[in-house]
This record gives C-alpha cells, sequence and structure tokens, in this order.
C-alpha cells in the first residue's frame, strides 16, 4: 500500500493556471490553464490521449519545450522553487538533481556510444561532484535497484546490447541515480509487451515507495494508471476535465469524456456488444471551441455548454469535475434528497 | 461438421539471421502452426514480441511462401487447387501502420477502387463501388474521397484500409494489430465498425493483436502463440477464465488491474521475450515456467485436446493414464 | 449496379485536394535560395538557346592582333582568347555545349540506371544481389578516371565523350533508385498490392514508380554539375569535345598557357563552369528538401 500524502504546507509540486502555447500560424494552445498540487510521496496519474497535452505538461516541468517557439503563463513551482524563471546552473540542477523524467522509447534517454555503467556515473558526477569510482560504485547501485540481473556485467554494456525491458530498467536506473524528488513519466510502458510491462509497473511502484518520491505518471490505459496512481486527473484538449482517487474515478466518473474513455477501455463491457463510443475526434489545439471543447462529441451537450466558464462540481478533498451535466445531476441529486 | 471456411496446415517459416556455415543464425519466426477458421467466426491471435503472429497472419494471407506446410480455402489447397487471384479476393488484409499502408501519392478513393480494378471490374464501377464503400465506413466520399493519407487523422486512415478490405467482398479479413496504433476512443469507433461489418457481412476474422481485453470482447475463439508455436487454442470464455497453458496464465495475470482495491502483487513472469533464433529445447516455454516438470526439458509438447476445441500445448495436459 | 447519370454527377464533386506536386511547388518557391539558384540556372539555359542572338560576336572568328586581350578592351567587353576570339560570345555559345555535356548524359543514366535499379530493387533476392554487385565493380572506378579511360579507348569527339559520361553516371543513379525503391518495397502498401492480386508489373507501375522517381531525379539533377565539370576536363585533356568548338572546359585547356599573362581572362571560363554547378547543385538541393517533408 502506498503511504497517505504527507501533511506539510507546501505540496511537492504547485501549478496554476498553466498555459502553454506554442507560435505557429494559427497558435497552438497545448495547455490551457492547468492547476494541480502533488504532495511528496504520492502519485498523480494524467490519463488522456494523443493531443490531450499530457506529454507538454510533463515537459513544461523540466523546461524541455524549445523556448523560442513556446509561451508559458501561470505559475510552477516544484519544493517551493519557481520553475520557469529558472536559468543556466539553476536549472541544470534541477534537472536529474530534483525532478527528473522516464520515456516511452529508452532510446530517447540512453546515449548508444556510452556504456550504461558511465551514462549513470556522469550523472552522478555532474550533481554530487563525486570522484569517477563512487560514481560507478553508485551506477552498480541503480542497477542492482532495478533489478536488471548480472548487474555488475551490465555496467559495461552498451544499450543495443539489452533487450528492451532491460534498456527500460536502464533509463529508469539513469533517471533515479540521484535521488530526485519528483519522477515526470510519459508513457514509459506504452511500447512494452504485457508480462516486461507489469514488471516495469511493479518495479516503479515498488521503487517510489522506497524512495518516496512523487510521480506523475502519464499514460492512455486506464488499467495502467489504476495499477500505478493515487489520484488520477482526466486531460482533454489541453485542460483537466476531471479529477478524483483512482477508485473514484474508475467506479463514479462523472465528465462524460472519462466515462467515455473507460468505456472504450472496455471497463465493464460486455463481449461482442458494441462499445459505448464518443464519436468524432478531439479537436485541433489550435481551433479551440467556445465554452466546454468537449461539447461538440457530448451526447448530453446542450446550450449552457457552448458558454464559459462552465460551472466546475466538487466532491470535496480534489475531487472534482468541470461538466455542466455533471453540476446539473448533482445539484438535482441534492434537490431530490431535500424533498 | 462442415468445412473451416480458412486452415492452416503445418506452417513452417524460417529466416536467415546472417552466418555461414556452421555459425548460420535462423529466426524460427514460424514453427508447425496449424489452426482452423470456420464461416463467421472470429479468431483472436494474442501473443508477445518474437511469438510469430505476424508472420503466421503473412503466411495465411500469401503474402509469405511457407517452407513447408500450406493453408486451405474452403478445404482447397491454395495454389495448386485454388489459383492465387481467386484466392486474394477471398481473403484480405489490414495491417497496423496506417500510413504506410496508404501509397501516399494516391487518393483515397483511387486507393479503394484499385483491388476492384485488379480484378477486372470497369474503373467507373470501381470508383462508384469505392465512394459507397467509404460512405460505409463512416467516411463522407465528398469530402475525403480527393484526399490523400497525410491529410487524414489515423482513425481515418485505417477506415479507409477497411473500405480498402470491403472493396474485394471478401470471405475472410485478416486484422493484424489493426486497432493498435489508434488512441482509445479511435480505437473503440473503428472496433464498433468492424463489429457492425461482420454482422451485415457475414464476414470472418483472424483478429491479431497484444491487447487482450480487445481480443476477448471480439473474439469467439482465441489462439495463443509463443516463440512461434500455438500455446493454447479454444473458446473465448473457456480459454479466458480457465487457461490450460501456463503461458496463457502468465499472459492472463499480466494484464493490469481495473480494480485499485486489487492491484497486482506479483509479476508472472521474469525478464523479456526471447529471441526464436536459439529457442529452448522441448517445451520452448519451459525456461520460464513455474509450473515444468520433468518431460518439458526434453519432449515437444503435443496439442492435447481438452474437448469442446479447446487445445493446449502443455505437458501438464497429458491425460492421467499416459503418465507411466 | 449500372452507372447512372446520378452516380457520374457524383463521382464529379469529389473535391479534390491539393496534390503532391502542388505542394512541393508551394514548398519549393518559399525557400529563397532554391529560388534564385533555379532562375540562374534558367537564366543559362536560356542564354545558351538563344546564343546566336545574344552573342555579339562570332565565336569562331578570330584574330592573331587582338589575341589575349584583356577585360575591357574595345569591342572586346570580356577580353580575347589565344586566337583573338572575343571571349564573351565564346562563353555565351561555351554554355550549349557545356550544358549538353552536363545534361544529356544525366537523362540518359536516370532513364536506364532509374530502370535497372528499380527493377533489381522490386525483385530482390539474387537478381538483385548480382545486378547490385556488377554495377558496384563499375562504381569502383573514380569517375574521372573512368571517363577518361571510356573516352581514351573510343576516341575524343563529342558523342563518345558522351557515352563515357553516361556509362559513368549509370551506377551511382542505379544504386539509389535500387535503395529507395527497396524503402519503399517493405511498405504495407506494397503489400497490401500484392494481396489484391495485381501483377508485379502493375504494381510497380502503380504504385513504386510515383514513389521513387521523384528522389531518383533529385539525385540525377544534382550529378549535372559533376557531369559538366567531368566533361570540361575530358575536354581539357583532349578527349570530348575537340577544337575550335566552344565549350568551357576546352577553354580552359587552351587558354592554360596565358595564366601568367592575362590570369583573370584564363579564369573566366572556370568561373561559368562554377556559377553553373553552383546553381543547379543548389537547385536539387531545393528540390531535395521541397519534396522530403511529410506534410
Amino acid at each position: 500500500m502506498t503511504l497517505p500524502p504527507s501533511q506539510s504546507e507546501t505540496p511537492l509540486v504547485k501549478v496554476r493556471d498553466l498555459c502553454v502555447r506554442f507560435a505557429g500560424t494559427p497558435p497552438v494552445h497545448a495547455v490551457n490553464s492547468v492547476s494541480f498540487d502533488l504532495a511528496a510521496g504520492e502519485v498523480l496519474g494524467i490519463l488522456g490521449e494523443s493531443g490531450s497535452g499530457k506529454s507538454v505538461t510533463l515537459k513544461t516541468l523540466l523546461r524541455l519545450l524549445p523556448e523560442r517557439k513556446t509561451t508559458i503563463t501561470g505559475r510552477v513551482e516544484v519544493e517551493g522553487q519557481d520553475i520557469l524563471s529558472l536559468q543556466g546552473r539553476a536549472l541544470a540542477d534541477h534537472r536529474g538533481g530534483v525532478a527528473s523524467m522516464i520515456f516511452q522509447d529508452p532510446s530517447l534517454a540512453l546515449d548508444p556510444v556510452y556504456t550504461i555503467g558511465r551514462q549513470i556515473a556522469e550523472t552522478v558526477i555532474r550533481h554530487e561532484g563525486v570522484t569517477k569510482r563512487d560514481a560507478m560504485a553508485r551506477a552498480l547501485e541503480m542497477l542492482e535497484l532495478v533489478r536488471i540481473p548480472s548487474a555488475k556485467r551490465r555496467l559495461d554494456n552498451y544499450p543495443h546490447e539489452m533487450s528492451g525491458g532491460m534498456r527500460q530498467r536502464a533509463m529508469i536506473a539513469l533517471a533515479l541515480a540521484c535521488r530526485p524528488k519528483l519522477l515526470l513519466a510519459d508513457e514509459p510502458t506504452t511500447a512494452l509487451d504485457a508480462t516486461v510491462q507489469i514488471q516495469i509497473l511493479l518495479l516503479l511502484r515498488d521503487l517510489q515507495q522506497e524512495m518516496g518520491m512523487g510521480v506523475i505518471f502519464v499514460t492512455h490505459d486506464i488499467g495502467v494508471a489504476v495499477e500505478v496512481s493515487d489520484r488520477l486527473a482526466v486531460m482533454y484538449a489541453g485542460s483537466f476535465v476531471e479529477t478524483g482517487s483512482v477508485a473514484d474515478i474508475i467506479r463514479d466518473a462523472r465528465h462524460p469524456y472519462s466515462r467515455g474513455l473507460l468505456a472504450a477501455n472496455l471497463v465493464g463491457a460486455v463481449p461482442g456488444t458494441r462499445l459505448d463510443a464518443v464519436p468524432g475526434a478531439p479537436p485541433p489545439l489550435s481551433a479551440l471551441p467556445e465554452g466546454c471543447s468537449f461539447a461538440p462529441r457530448c451526447a448530453h451537450a446542450e446550450a449552457a455548454c457552448g458558454v464559459s466558464p462552465i460551472p466546475v462540481w466538487t466532491g470535496g478533498g480534489g475531487r472534482w469535475a468541470r461538466c455542466v451535466h455533471a453540476s446539473r445531476a448533482e445539484a438535482a441529486a441534492d434537490m431530490g434528497a431535500e424533498l | 461438421m462442415s468445412t473451416p471456411i480458412l486452415s492452416a496446415h503445418n506452417l513452417v517459416k524460417h529466416f536467415n539471421a546472417g552466418g555461414f556455415g556452421a555459425a548460420r543464425k535462423v529466426v524460427r519466426a514460424v514453427d508447425d502452426v496449424s489452426f482452423e477458421l470456420a464461416r463467421g467466426e472470429t479468431l483472436g491471435v494474442v501473443g508477445e514480441s518474437g511469438c510469430g503472429k505476424s508472420t503466421t497472419a503473412r503466411l495465411l494471407v500469401q503474402l509469405l511462401t511457407p517452407d513447408s506446410g500450406g493453408v486451405r480455402y474452403d478445404g482447397k489447397v491454395v495454389g495448386p487447387e485454388m489459383p492465387l487471384k481467386a484466392f486474394r479476393s477471398k481473403v484480405q488484409m489490414v495491417f497496423q501502420d496506417s500510413f504506410a499502408s496508404l501509397n501516399p501519392r494516391m487518393t483515397m478513393i483511387d486507393a479503394v477502387a484499385f483491388g476492384p480494378a485488379v480484378h477486372g471490374v470497369a474503373k467507373p464501377e470501381a470508383r462508384r463501388k469505392a465512394q459507397d464503400l467509404l460512405e460505409r465506413v463512416g467516411l463522407d466520399p465528398a469530402r475525403f474521397g480527393g484526399r490523400y493519407a497525410h491529410e487524414l487523422s489515423g482513425g481515418q486512415r485505417q477506415r479507409v484500409n477497411i473500405a480498402r478490405a470491403l472493396a474485394f467482398d471478401p470471405q475472410v479479413i485478416v486484422l493484424d494489430e489493426a486497432v493498435s496504433a489508434l488512441d482509445k476512443s479511435v480505437e473503440a469507433q473503428v472496433l464498433n465498425l468492424l463489429m457492425d461489418l461482420r454482422r451485415e457481412r457475414g464476414l470472418t476474422y483472424v483478429f491479431i493483436s497484444h491487447d487482450l481485453n480487445v481480443v476477448r470482447h471480439i473474439s469467439d475463439r482465441v489462439m495463443v502463440m509463443y516463440l512461434g508455436e500455438v500455446a493454447e487454442i479454444g473458446p473465448a470464455e473457456r480459454l479466458y477464465n480457465a487457461p490450460r497453458h501456463p503461458y496463457t496464465e502468465a499472459l492472463l495475470a499480466a494484464m493490469p488491474s481495473l480494480d485499485p482495491d486489487r492491484r497486482t502483487l506479483e509479476a508472472p513472469l521474469a525478464g523479456d521475450p526471447p529471441n526464436p533464433i536459439d529457442p529452448p529445447p522441448g517445451c520452448r516455454f519451459h525456461t520460464r515456467c513455474a509450473r515444468a516438470f520433468e518431460p518439458c526439458a526434453s519432449r515437444v509438447p503435443v496439442s492435447y485436446a481438452l474437448g469442446g476445441g479447446h487445445v493446449a500445448a502443455c505437458h501438464l495436459n497429458t491425460p492421467k493414464e499416459d503418465v507411466a | 449496379m449500372a452507372v447512372t447519370a446520378d452516380s457520374i454527377a457524383q463521382l464529379a464533386t469529389v473535391e479534390k485536394s491539393r496534390g503532391y506536386w502542388r505542394s512541393v511547388g508551394a514548398r519549393f518557391l518559399r525557400d529563397k535560395v532554391a529560388v534564385c539558384a533555379g532562375l540562374v540556372a534558367a537564366g543559362l539555359i536560356l542564354m545558351a538557346i538563344f546564343a546566336p542572338w545574344i552573342a555579339p560576336a562570332d565565336p569562331l572568328d578570330g584574330s592573331m592582333i587582338k589575341r589575349l586581350s584583356p577585360i575591357g578592351t574595345e569591342g572586346y567587353p570580356l577580353g580575347a582568347d589565344e586566337l583573338g576570339r572575343d571571349m564573351l560570345s565564346r562563353l555565351i555559345y561555351g554554355a550549349r555545349l557545356s550544358l549538353f555535356m552536363g545534361v544529356v548524359p544525366v537523362l540518359i543514366a536516370f532513364a536506364i540506371g532509374g530502370a535497372i535499379g528499380v527493377a533489381a530493387g522490386y525483385l530482390g533476392g539474387w537478381v538483385n544481389t548480382i545486378t547490385m554487385r556488377v554495377l558496384d565493380v563499375l562504381y569502383a572506378f573514380p569517375s574521372v578516371l573512368l571517363a577518361i579511360a571510356i573516352s581514351g579507348a573510343l576516341g575524343a569527339g563529342i558523342l563518345n565523350g558522351l557515352l563515357s559520361l553516361t556509362v559513368v553516371f549509370i551506377p551511382p543513379i542505379a544504386r539509389v533508385a535500387e535503395s529507395v525503391t527497396t524503402s519503399v518495397r517493405k511498405l504495407e502498401y506494397i503489400e497490401a498490392a500484392q494481396a489484391s492480386g495485381a501483377s508485379s508489373l502493375r504494381i510497380v507501375r502503380d504504385h513504386v514508380l510515383g514513389n521513387v522517381l521523384g528522389p531518383i531525379f533529385v539525385y540525377a539533377t544534382s550529378l549535372i554539375s559533376v557531369s559538366m565539370i567531368l566533361a570540361a576536363g575530358l575536354s581539357f585533356l583532349g578527349l570530348g569535345v575537340s577544337p575550335p568548338n566552344a565549350e568551357w572546359g576546352l577553354m580552359l585547356n587552351t587558354l592554360r598557357n596565358a595564366i601568367y599573362v592575362q590570369p583573370w581572362l584564363a579564369a573566366l571560363p572556370g568561373v561559368m563552369i562554377f556559377l553553373t554547378s553552383i546553381s543547379f547543385n543548389m537547385l536539387s538541393d531545393g528540390l531535395r528538401s521541397a519534396m522530403d517533408v511529410k506534410q
């Protein structure tokens, strides 16, 4: 079981009204007014499909977006420090030292011309200034931590000499080498076979508990999100549309898109029957509709859905859904209870 | 019992992976695979990387020639007893990569009309048929017919690929991870389309996928492959509820849990799926099997019949009388 | 169902989207360097075509008194060569032969090498291996040496020069053709076409050619400048074009000795070769970038 989030005043990550816009004709609004907190030691799963802005949100936390093309507004704080204004050395210290990222494709993180041991050692030396020998010892420690068999031999392996699952573990070892407080995971298991995926998910879960890291895990697979997350946020067209604990979202999703996503993941589906598929496609991020961006595809859409701001239904304790229908249904249920 | 519409008999396909003489490396992609497909049923095929499901699909559709073994359509051996071109109009395939499946220089309507034209349909007629099909798969031909592949989304492209397969009026469609690369909500739409088409046209599907949930939803029977061999085949519900091969059990256990109160506690298998270059002797799964026992390392398991069309290639299913 | 007037009307309403070549053209026009290069190349070609009307004097008309007149001499804007012929006119007329020797071998090699490469690429297997290895033997020779060897064996003259250059360019073009065809062949749309029961010839015609001719053509255009320089080299050595024809390479040869007396004059044909090569090179580069981007 995961530890309950600590009750400190400063959450590990604090994001307020984050908006990310990419220059272009027309400009692309990748992230639209996203706000959330992440407590230390907590795992937040961001559920969304392609074009929802989930990867961009992660990259903002590490400032990995192209500087010239991107306009970022809002506040992003990690451990109380403003990330958006970091420059130079402070930024380099942040990346890998405070926050780290793992990707879907390990070849994005692993340099093919250096051995694994050398790459991990290099990170350690950069962030902690230790000797080469100590750094190599730490590299060995990390490879053992991610349960790579024959770790000592693997230190001298190049990435291409390892299988897919092992490369993924090596990438995790590299990301965790300097004990970051925050781990960002961008669909790290999407390209893996089923039996390897579950190994990596369990590994991540164990490591997270052991090291007490905060984790933001982005995925489009609900099963994966359920296995690793404490809380879930459903993302659509650049904004969060619903958040809550994993149990809340799986059992009692309020937003029609969340329900559509659950149906598409075959949650509760009877074999052989037609699925409750959401028709149409997500809107282009360069031309978002007025009001609720999901309304054009929503079976419950009404006139009020085209008018901003969309009312937010809250269930207390970080549970909310931005939806006219959800707010109205709750209000009707309340009224019914009163009568 | 009626003749299966499509059947594979002892298909074998090996590929050279370099090396000469004694050091020659051979990828045993498909090793003695047999199965049958009844008219109108959907056979789901599951397995991980290196299991040979894609190679089997291509052998089935005659895009690859087997080293030995054959494929029969309606009982007739393809080639000698059934001309290849006629077979092609009966059995079609939809691939995983929706973009690579379409000629970048062809409009969508031309892409769909190509098939009928090859089989002798006059051009205007073929185009009209293409328009009807585009409409049927949910794409307005006036808007999408003149477009090129790069102007469509993944889901739209895959619909075009389905229309293209349907243009032959086939009996069987092999879907090789056809929905795997799509977003979940688009995948659901395309699955609905496939199920509707199946009902309307009495189609038979071979549905290859790595997603066990989707396979269970759409299949009547399921075949599990491991390292080029068939581990288990059987009716979908039986296989999912009471698997009789340890690999099937492991695959099912590896599915992420959808219940936050009952998360997976232990990974069913360690390590990566192995390479089919040097498969282990005897039962290919025995090196990773928790229940391996005496015969597994030396004797290749036969397909033990378990009744009701359920077959598993595992020594654990040896009938009690045979155990000496 | 019969083809009715209704359905024909329907066919007509299929909206034609912006074709591939239109978007290539649009992208190309946005690349200023490529457009400039294109204009220069076009200008040179026009100059060659309209030489008789543009050139101030007869390129073959010499005058021993005016021999090696410097640039800017009255009546000889760019000077006179070692036989007193007007340099400007010779340079203008020279474009004809030089461009001819640049473009024609490449065009012919494109047709022949392209066909060989596409066939080898599509058929694969041992046909591919044998064909490509035989071509590799030719490819192994440095192009200059090969051109000289063939030309030398056949003798001087424009036709022989053309022949030797064509042979030099067939292997590299075939190589590129084979490589592009092989990568296209692996794509699923070729598999789908095979699964449709179409014959190999039909598949190559309808699916392969449209997708490979572009890159092969672009590669071929990058060889135009090489061909020009090789032709110039052949003339320089006395093979290929022979005097008194105006051809830049030949002019470089005959002006060789004048380099101590009139260096600027002697360099002029070289400048023309340089200008032409660079503009054709940049043109083909621009074409390649315009065709490269998917969407």
